[in-house]
C-alpha cells in the first residue's frame, strides 16, 4: 500500500515537472501574481482627477483652490473657461470631480459669509464617489469657518495591529489563499480528471494499486507545491511588502496545511462529478467566486445579512484569512484560533470522505 | 471566398454541437453570471452596517451617553459590550469579537463644557482595512455633525452656499458602479476561460490531426471555434444585462447597438485570449492557467473596478492599457450611467478593436500545421 502510494507520486512528480511550463505554473507564476496584486491593490483613493473652473478670479478663489488640492485627495487635472466644459469633462471621464467657483464668490464670502461653490462629482464608482463627496464637504466645512466652532467633540482615532492601514498587509492573506486554491480546487481537480479524460485512469486501476492509494498520491504532490508557495509567499511578502510575522509559526503553518488539505477535499469531491476537463474547470470557478466574494477578502463579512454570515462559516477561505490576518498582524496563538482551525480540519475530513466513497463507488 | 465561409461555417457547426452536447458546461457558463450577480447584489454590501463595538465610558456623563448613542443610532455600529475598562475591551478587539472601541475619558463633559480640546477615543482594528477606512470615516463624521446645542448658531461658513453634487448617480446606489463591474468580470472570466480548453482538447484527445486531414486552413479553424463562444457570449451579456436592469435598476442611459457593440469586441478580444494560450500551450491544465494569468486576472484587477488604476504604480497602470478590459468598462459606464454616444467613446471602441484584432492575428500565426 505504502509503496504503491510512493509510486503513484513518483510518477505524478516526473509528469508534473518533465514540463518546465507546469513548473512555472505551480511556483513561479503565484509568487510573480502576488507581486502585481500587491502593488495593484491599493484602496485608498486619493489622486481623484479633478478640473477646475474659476470664474471669479480673484485671489481668494485662486487661494481656496490651491488649498483644495493640498493633501492629495484631488488630483489637479486642468481647467475649464465655463461651467458646459465641466460638465463634459466628467461626461468624457477626463475628470471625476469638477471644482467650480462662481463669479462673486470673493465678495460674497466676504459680505454675506455664504459662497458660490460648486462641486460635481462623478457617481459611476460609488466609492470613489463616496470619498470624494466626503473629502469636500469636509474641506468646505473646515475652510469656511476661520475659526471652527471649538465646543464640538473630537474623536482620536487610533487604528491597532495595522497603523499605517496598507492595503496590503490585509489584502495579502487574502491573495494567498486564492492562489492555493487554483492549486488545490483546480490543478489537482484537472489532474485527476485528465487521467479519465485521456484513458490512462483504467490502465492505473488494472494495476494492483488500490485506488484510495493513487488518490492519495495523486493529492499528495499538490499539498507539497502547496506549502512551497506558502513559504515562498511568505518570504516575500515580509521582504517586499514588510509584512510582519507576530503570531507563532506553527500556527501558521498548521492553518495553512489544513487550509490546502480542506480545499483539496473540495477538488477531488469536484473530479468525481465531472467527467471532462471543461467541466472541472467551470466547475471549480462555481467555487472558488463566491467562496472569494465571501471570504472576508474582497468584501468585509461583518456587512453581510446574517444568514450569509453563517454560510461563511462552511468556507474554508474565511477561516484561512481569519487565521493569517490574525496571527501574522495580531500576533494571535492557537487558543485564540481554535474555532478556525477546528472548522478546517472538519471540512476537510467531511468532503475527503465523501470524495473517497464517490470515487470508490464510481470505478467499481 | 465562399469556400472560405463554408469551412468556417462547418467548424463552428461542429464547435457548436460540443457545446450544446456538454449540457453541464452549458449550465455552468449560463448560471455562473447569475450567481455572481445576486452575491454581489445581495450578500456583498461596501456599506457600512452593524461594525461591533465596544464602549468604555469612564465619565458616565449626559454628554457621553450622547456620543454613544449617535454612534449607535445610525446603524453603522452595533453596540456588543460596555465594559468598565479599556483593556478589557481591548482583549475582545484582539481576539476579533468587536471591530471598533468606543473611549470617553473621564472628565469628557467638563472638558467640552470649557471649550478645550476633549477626545473621546475611538479604536479600530486595522486587520482588515476596508472595515477599519469605512469604521473610522463614519464615525469621524457622526461626531463631527454632534455639535453642542448652543454652539449651533456658529458663525457663517463656507457650506452654506456651497454646494456638492453628484452625477449620474445621485443617491450613490452601489449597483450603479458592481454592475458595470460584474460584466466585465465575468465575461472576461468565462469568455477567456472557455476557449482555452477548446484547441488544446483536440491536441490532447489526438483529434487535431483527423482536423489537419481535411482542407480546412488554420485561420478557419481559430474563426470557427470563436463563433459559437462568441455567440454563448452574446446571450451570457443579454443575461447580466436583463438581470442588471430589471433587479438591481440600474439604468441604460445611452444606445442598446454600441453597448452591445462594445461587448461583442470585448468579448471576441477575451476569446482570442483563450485561443491563443489554448494553440500555444497545448494542453488544458496549462492553458487554463495561462488563461486565468492573461484573461482572468488583469480583467478583475486591472479594469478599474475593484481597485483604481490611478493609484496604481505607473507599471501598473501601463500594463492596464494593455489589456482591454479597463476600456471595457469605461464604455459601459459611459454608456449605461452617463449616456455616451459613439463619439465620445471613440477611443475605447478603437482600442478594443484593435486588441481583438491582434490577439485573433497572433493566434493564426501562432498555430502551426504540425504533429508534435
Amino acid at each position: 500500500m505504502l509503496l504503491s502510494l510512493f509510486n503513484v507520486m513518483r510518477k505524478e512528480f516526473t509528469q508534473t515537472l518533465r514540463d518546465r511550463r507546469m513548473v512555472i505554473q505551480l511556483l513561479v507564476a503565484p509568487v510573480l501574481q502576488l507581486f502585481i496584486f500587491g502593488y495593484a491593490i491599493n484602496l485608498d483613493v486619493d489622486r481623484i482627477p479633478t478640473v477646475v473652473c474659476n470664474q471669479d478670479q480673484t485671489r481668494e478663489s485662486r487661494d481656496l483652490i490651491q488649498r483644495f488640492f493640498a493633501n492629495g485627495t484631488f488630483e489637479r487635472k486642468g481647467e475649464v473657461p465655463d461651467p458646459a466644459g465641466a460638465q463634459t469633462a466628467l461626461e468624457t471621464g477626463d475628470a471625476a470631480v469638477t471644482l467650480i467657483m462662481g463669479r462673486g464668490f470673493a465678495v460674497r464670502s466676504a459680505r454675506h459669509g455664504d459662497t458660490a461653490v460648486q462641486v460635481l462629482v462623478d457617481g459611476t464608482d460609488t466609492t470613489r464617489a463616496q470619498v470624494a463627496a466626503n473629502a469636500a464637504a469636509q474641506f468646505l466645512q473646515l475652510n469656511g469657518v476661520n475659526a471652527a466652532p471649538r465646543r464640538v467633540p473630537t474623536l482620536i482615532p487610533r487604528i491597532l495591529y495595522n497603523q499605517r492601514l496598507s492595503t496590503s498587509m490585509y489584502m495579502l492573506p487574502g491573495v494567498l489563499a486564492s492562489l492555493l486554491l487554483n492549486i488545490t480546487a483546480l490543478m489537482a481537480a484537472m489532474g485527476l480528471v485528465r487521467e479519465r479524460e485521456t484513458g490512462t485512469l483504467e490502465q492505473v486501476l488494472v494495476t494492483p494499486i488500490r485506488p484510495v492509494a493513487f488518490l492519495a498520491g495523486k493529492c499528495l504532490p499538490y499539498i507539497l507545491f502547496g506549502l512551497i508557495d506558502v513559504v515562498s509567499v511568505m518570504l516575500l511578502s515580509s521582504l517586499i511588502f514588510a509584512m510582519p510575522i507576530r503570531g507563532p509559526l506553527v500556527v501558521l503553518a498548521l492553518g495553512s496545511f489544513l487550509y490546502i488539505f480542506s480545499t483539496l477535499g473540495f477538488g477531488v469531491l469536484l473530479a468525481t462529478l465531472s467527467s471532462t476537463q471543461q467541466q472541472t474547470l467551470l466547475g471549480a470557478f462555481a467555487f472558488i467566486l463566491p467562496a472569494a466574494l465571501l471570504g472576508g477578502f474582497m468584501s468585509p463579512i461583518d456587512t453581510m445579512p446574517r444568514w450569509v454570515q453563517l454560510l461563511t462559516l462552511l468556507n474554508p477561505m474565511r477561516h484561512f484569512i481569519e487565521i493569517m490576518r490574525m496571527c501574522l498582524l495580531k500576533g494571535a496563538g492557537m487558543g485564540d484560533l481554535v474555532r478556525q482551525l477546528v472548522c478546517l480540519a472538519a471540512l476537510g475530513i467531511g468532503l475527503l470522505a465523501i470524495s473517497v466513497l464517490r470515487f470508490r463507488k464510481r470505478i467499481t | 471566398m465562399r469556400r472560405f465561409v463554408r469551412r468556417t461555417k462547418a467548424i463552428a457547426r461542429k464547435e457548436f454541437l460540443h457545446m450544446i452536447r456538454d449540457t453541464r458546461v452549458l449550465y455552468l457558463a449560463l448560471g455562473l453570471p447569475v450567481v455572481m450577480l445576486v452575491i454581489f447584489g445581495y450578500a456583498v454590501s461596501l456599506d457600512i452596517e452593524h461594525i461591533p463595538l465596544a464602549t468604555v465610558d469612564q465619565d458616565g456623563t449626559r454628554e457621553a451617553r450622547r456620543l454613544e448613542e449617535a454612534l449607535v443610532a445610525g446603524g453603522a455600529f452595533v453596540r456588543e459590550a460596555d465594559l468598565s475598562s479599556p483593556e478589557k475591551a481591548e482583549a475582545l478587539l484582539r481576539r476579533g469579537r468587536v471591530k471598533a472601541i468606543l473611549i470617553i475619558p473621564q472628565g469628557y463633559q467638563h472638558a467640552l463644557a470649557r471649550g478645550a480640546m476633549s477626545g473621546a477615543q475611538l479604536l479600530v482594528d486595522g486587520t482588515d482595512g476596508t472595515v477599519a477606512t469605512l469604521a473610522l470615516g463614519e464615525a469621524v463624521s457622526i461626531v463631527q455633525s454632534l455639535t453642542l446645542p448652543d454652539a449651533a448658531s456658529s458663525r457663517a461658513s463656507l457650506s452654506k452656499g456651497a454646494s456638492i453634487r453628484v452625477r449620474f448617480n445621485p443617491a450613490l446606489r452601489s449597483a450603479y458602479s458592481i454592475v458595470p463591474g460584474v460584466i466585465v468580470m465575468i465575461l472576461g472570466m468565462l469568455s477567456s476561460l472557455l476557449t482555452a480548453l477548446t484547441v488544446a482538447r483536440e491536441w490532447e484527445r489526438g483529434s487535431m490531426e483527423q482536423l489537419f486531414a481535411t482542407p480546412v486552413s488554420r485561420s478557419q479553424i481559430i474563426l470557427g471555434k470563436l463563433i459559437p463562444y462568441a455567440a454563448l457570449g452574446f446571450v451570457q451579456t443579454l443575461l447580466i444585462l436583463t438581470l442588471g436592469v430589471y433587479m438591481f435598476d440600474v439604468p441604460i442611459e445611452g444606445s442598446l447597438v454600441t453597448l452591445f457593440g462594445c461587448s461583442m469586441l470585448f468579448i471576441i478580444s477575451m476569446l482570442g485570449i483563450g485561443l491563443f494560450v489554448s494553440v500555444a500551450t497545448k494542453s488544458q491544465m496549462l492553458s487554463v492557467q495561462f488563461a486565468a494569468m492573461l484573461g482572468y486576472m488583469p480583467a478583475m484587477l486591472l479594469s478599474g473596478f475593484l481597485f483604481p488604476i490611478a493609484n496604481m504604480p505607473w507599471w501598473l497602470r501601463g500594463l492596464a492599457s494593455l489589456f482591454p478590459a479597463r476600456y471595457y468598462l469605461a464604455a459601459l459606464r459611459g454608456i449605461m450611467l452617463k449616456g455616451n454616444g459613439f463619439v465620445v467613446l471613440a477611443p475605447q471602441i478603437l482600442a478594443l478593436s484593435g486588441f481583438a484584432l491582434a490577439i485573433l492575428s497572433l493566434a493564426v500565426a501562432k498555430f502551426r500545421r504540425r504533429l508534435a
